[in-house]
């Protein structure tokens, strides 16, 4: 009699689901805040790709959209204003595994952290960069952000600013961004499938996400409005991988809300996380023993 | 906007229908049970309230449609149909307000279920399983029914001054 029970292999895990994202805490944005609907199409984004919660690090700075760590059930560091991208890079190259998801707003991105936007994406890390753009910083009370509209009176600008806003779609193909594109909580399947798309991407991808603040943004830039206003740009025969029409495009920003992938580049190069393993590993083949690092400072 | 993804109309079977309507039943409930907790965060309490009643609502649909499918297909698992839908019967995201009156509410209740109906009449000349558009034919006349409800409920607030509730409230303090 054979006393080994036989070996039966274990089932195969339930797909993952929107809800196995979502945390215990409650959101408390403005009710009518455009960041619920991004929320939910990160949920099924995340679902989508079905990489378990302790595989995922969300990293945002400061602001409204940048409180989305704390409503999933991933790994997340609210961390100081306009730093969320060299902290995820640095996650990113500590544990290449991790799917690394940066969130937040316009102002943190392009103003207070308008630096490191640059190098992120030079660097290519294999990241995804949500911004939530409003138009405004809302979490402080209404004063004007960088991609605020010329003209735009807010408290920081009473009688109107004398400032052309920042062109994030621009800005971030300039650099060579392998991923763009531009989605609103207007049309949640499409946002869901673009954030699940740069999720996909091998490379630094980055989503402009038009999210209407409801209290202190401008009635047009209000979801009704986007639902009248929005133009696919599947409906355009727009090639995701035309980069130059992919510009073109994108310099309608503030006056056209182009929704769906600007670009997509159809030859990734490999990630900065790759080639650092890369080096590590051929640099191991002649690493000295770590009590012997001192060793080639000592006088012979 | 109502929307759905990845969902044939045609080969749709009994089960998966019945599937897609209890998601859109627990769409709504989790919806409405958002907007009250969003709006008793936001010191909205009597909106809050309605809201929570209207979970209360979607969730009675949902339970007696769950019970109709398990007579019908006993221990069968469920199908991933939640994922599919979009804002088929719950309010979108951006219908609710801080410091919105109960008729605003109402309103919002309102269009979410006028989307529903909408969303039925728009599937069955799509089905082709004859059951499947039976059940969707009672779908849709049940939503007409939610909607009297719903609109006699605005009816009985006539009382109440008109204009939305913002016209009321301070304007957000800027700093």
């Amino acid at each position: 009699m054979n006393l080994e029970a036989p070996v039966v292999p274990p089932p195969p895990p339930a797909p993952l689901q929107a809800k196995d994202y979502k945390s215990d805490l409650k959101p408390i944005w403005c009710p009518g805040c455009g960041d619920f609907g991004v929320l939910q199409a990160l949920y099924r984004a995340l679902a989508a790709v079905g990489r378990q919660p302790h595989e995922i690090a969300f990293i945002s700075g400061i602001g409204c959209s940048s409180r989305i760590p704390g409503y999933t059930t991933a790994y997340g560091f609210n961390s100081v204003h306009g730093r969320a991208l060299p902290i995820a890079q640095g996650v990113k190259l500590a544990n290449p595994e991790l799917l690394v998801i940066v969130a937040g707003g316009d102002g943190d991105g392009f103003s207070i952290g308008g630096g490191h936007v640059a190098h992120a994406i030079r660097r290519n890390i294999d990241l995804t960069y949500l911004v939530m753009d409003n138009q405004v910083y809302g979490l402080t009370k209404g004063q004007l952000s960088p991609t605020s509209p010329r003209g735009l009176t807010t408290v920081t600008s009473p009688f109107g600013s004398l400032e052309e806003p920042i062109n994030p779609l621009l800005y971030v193909l300039a650099y060579g961004a392998g991923f763009v594109a531009q989605a609103t909580p207007a049309d949640m399947p499409g946002m869901s499938a673009l954030i699940e798309e740069a999720l996909r991407y091998p490379g630094f991808s980055f989503v402009n996400i038009q999210s209407p603040c409801v209290t202190f943004g401008e009635e047009d830039q209000q979801l009704r409005a986007h639902k009248s206003r929005m133009v696919p740009l599947a409906g355009l025969r727009h090639d995701p991988a035309d980069q130059l029409r992919a510009l073109d495009l994108a310099r309608a920003y503030g006056k056209e809300l182009h929704t769906g992938v600007f670009y997509r580049n159809p030859h990734p190069p490999p990630t900065y996380d790759a080639l650092a393993r890369q080096r590590q590993a051929e640099l191991g083949k002649d690493r000295r023993p770590r009590d012997r690092v001192l060793d080639r400072f000592l006088l012979t | 906007m109502a929307a759905t993804q990845g969902i044939e109309w045609k080969k749709l079977s009994l089960r998966e229908a019945l599937d897609l309507a209890i998601a859109i039943e627990e769409e709504a409930r989790d919806r409405y049970r958002e907007f009250a907790e969003q709006l008793t965060a936001h010191h909205t309490a009597e909106a809050a309230r309605f809201f929570e009643h209207m979970a209360r609502v979607e969730e009675i649909h949902r339970s007696q449609l769950a019970a109709r499918r398990e007579q019908l297909f006993p221990g069968e698992p469920p199908g991933a149909m939640r994922e599919r839908i979009f804002d088929v019967e719950a309010p979108e995201y951006d219908a609710a307000r801080a410091f919105m009156s109960v008729r605003e509410a109402l309103e919002a209740a309102l269009s979410a279920e006028e989307k529903a109906y909408a969303f039925f009449v728009r599937a069955i000349p799509q089905l082709q399983n004859a059951e499947v558009r039976t059940l969707f034919g009672e779908l849709r006349d049940e939503e007409v029914e939610h909607q009297d409800l719903v609109k006699a409920e605005i009816a009985r607030l006539a009382a109440e001054p008109g204009g939305p509730a913002e016209a009321y409230s301070d304007d957000p303090v800027a700093q």
